[in-house]
């Protein structure tokens, strides 16, 4: 049995009947991953010693009768992307410069996941220092998606989307600057949550845009999303930005849209180049969520064109701050045999870093210059206050946003290749992260012209989190569930969730 | 296109990101560096007059100071663990006063 394939609640029933030991979870999915990454590259590094000693524990806990107090995710097969420490093993952003770095210590999510039971199978692939929307700049090969493996699996979180997509995990983690969980969650048909910025810990995971970087899990269902939320949020001594969380997020997922108030944005739908396929999803979310009883109400974001400059002024901006840790000294790749240290830390910051890395290093370096400082970066902090406020003007209205995540479905590798064409496909996710918002990803089916799998984005009030799993929930139990994708089903395959 | 950055600009922002730029490579980065600054002109073009910024979307932290008391932390050999290069318990760096070699 694939076990990576089944949801967390048919795992843990198997676990407490005793049909099968946490063992079993593990070895079979470490088996699966040998047996079809190799298709994929979900995996940057298999982590077999961790898994399986995590397992042990849980059978111990099963074998003493204390299964129960394990934690939400007990005996659960996870992932973590590779911008996350976890003790041990290789953290390396997918990038040249961290290639041998091996972490001395545990990001506050990872531990969390752990502690929370997980059986933790390794490493994720991703855009290098998560810089770009398809994983195709990663150091070490891209990721393809499950549903079709001429097609990018969306990025950065690419191997994090394709994991569970493909059944070599049941839950994984990503991180979410600019739209790097919900988008790539949209392209491999599973579900991606990005809470609200605050929600979950940053402590570990490495750097890009700390304004806007936030932690969030991906599962083939909303109930193993909001179970991983509830093992994931809190206040974390080590993020002062980290707030308390005492919610349970599977709490109001059978509660029905009955009475709620769900946005949609005209300019969002009429949007220049959104393709029909993913505009009729949208529509026909609204519908069934009006059927349900849901009151749709049209709401304006007039500022929400200016995310996408704001953001690429702001995100640069933080990473070339942040990737000046990257001294060739303390960490990180070194050009040997240089003589002085400038000439070292040129050399090798040049050649460890792949080229939309320095890209974006060398943006943020020229926006933050003195002169042209006033230009863009004041602005541009000028303008998330008035995205800000507009969803502040919106949520009186409504309890939950609905919107397009993609302009398109998942395209064919080397199908876009400006950079800047690449820039706009963020538009529907970015304003989410300037203005500090949660936004998810529910996969509604397959595209009528593509076949590929379709995605809508719910957007909740800040640290209203739950708002936008309870509309999830209600939808997802109106379309078929997309699951693991059928050229990797196979005979194993079981359906999740029930 | 407007030129917003010179070749001379391009070495300069370089330097200064402490990444080296061939002379091959700098017409490329000098060419997208334009055309993504370009890309952000709207941001120029808003009436911002009297909008207060927000530099970060949590507004009303403040900050937090933990309690003073001794926790855990790296040793010393934890700490050296990546250093690309070390000597007698430190990182090791190419001589930055001259006279000796790394």
């Amino acid at each position: 049995m694939d076990f990576a394939c089944m949801g967390v609640d048919a795992i843990q029933v198997g676990l407490r009947a005793g049909d099968f030991s946490a063992t079993e979870v593990a070895q079979s999915s470490l088996d699966r991953i040998e047996r079809i990454d190799g298709a994929v590259n979900a995996f940057l590094e298999v982590t077999p010693e961790l898994a399986l000693a995590k397992a042990a524990e849980v059978d111990k806990a099963i074998a003493e009768g204390s299964f129960d107090q394990m934690g939400p995710l007990a005996g659960v097969p996870v992932a973590f992307k590779d911008n996350m420490n976890q003790i041990g093993t290789h953290t390396t952003c997918a990038s040249r410069m961290l290639e041998n770095y091996v972490s001395p210590y545990t990001a506050t999510c990872v531990q969390k996941v752990i502690d929370a039971g997980g059986l933790p199978l390794g490493k994720l692939n991703m855009d290098e220092f998560a810089f770009g929307s398809t994983t195709e700049t990663s150091a070490f090969g891209t990721t393809k998606n499950p549903w079709g493996l001429d097609r990018v699996p969306g990025g950065s979180s690419g191997g994090s989307a394709a994991a569970v997509a493909a059944g070599l995990a049941t839950v994984t983690l990503g991180s979410d600057t600019g739209g790097s969980i919900r988008q790539p969650a949209s392209f491999c048909g599973v579900v991606g949550v990005k809470p609200t910025y605050g929600a979950v810990s940053r402590y570990g995971v490495v750097a890009f845009g700390s304004s806007l970087d936030q932690v969030g899990p991906f599962a083939r269902n909303v109930r193993d999303a909001a179970l991983t939320l509830n093992a994931l949020c809190g206040r974390d001594p080590l993020d002062c930005t980290s707030q308390a969380c005492d919610f349970d997020f599977t709490a109001n997922l059978d509660q029905g849209v009955e009475g709620m108030k769900v946005g949609i944005v005209p300019a969002f739908l009429d949007a220049e180049g959104l393709d029909r396929e993913v505009r009729n999803a949208v529509m026909g979310a609204a519908d069934k969520l009006a059927s349900l009883g849901a009151e749709i109400v049209e709401i304006e974001l007039p500022n929400a064109q200016a995310a996408i400059s704001a953001y690429y002024v702001l995100a640069p901006c933080e990473a070339f701050s942040n990737l000046s840790r990257f001294d060739s000294v303390r960490y990180g790749y070194c050009d040997p045999g240089h003589k002085d240290l400038g000439g070292q830390y040129e050399a090798s910051r040049a050649q460890g870093f792949g080229v939309e890395a320095r890209r974006r290093i060398m943006l943020g370096s020229y926006l933050l210059s003195s002169g042209v400082y006033d230009k863009y970066y004041y602005p541009a902090q000028q303008i998330r206050t008035l995205i800000t406020q507009d969803y502040l003007n919106a949520y009186q209205k409504v309890d939950v946003i609905l919107s397009p995540i993609a302009p398109s479905v998942a395209w064919k590798f080397g199908a876009v290749s400006d950079p800047t064409s690449m820039y706009l496909a963020d538009m529907f996710t970015i304003s989410i992260n300037i203005a500090g918002n949660g936004g998810m990803n529910l996969p509604v089916g397959l595209g009528e012209d593509s076949g590929m799998p379709v995605g809508v984005q719910l957007i909740a009030p800040p640290f209203k989190d739950a708002n936008m799993l309870r509309a999830a929930a209600a939808l997802e139990r109106e379309y078929q569930c997309v699951g693991v994708a059928p050229d990797f089903a196979g005979e194993a395959a079981v359906k999740d969730g029930e | 296109m407007t030129q917003h950055v010179s070749e001379k600009d391009v070495r300069a922002i370089a330097e200064y990101a402490r990444i080296g730029l061939t002379d091959e490579e700098l017409p490329a980065m000098t060419e997208d560096l334009n055309a993504i600054i370009e890309s952000l002109k709207p941001i120029t073009e808003y009436d911002l007059e009297g909008v207060e910024p927000t530099f970060h979307p949590v507004g009303d932290l403040s900050n937090v100071m933990r309690e003073d008391v001794e926790g855990t932390s790296f040793t010393q050999e934890e700490a050296l663990s990546n250093a690309p290069k070390q000597q007698d318990g430190s990182f090791l760096i190419p001589s930055i006063l001259g006279g000796g070699e790394a």
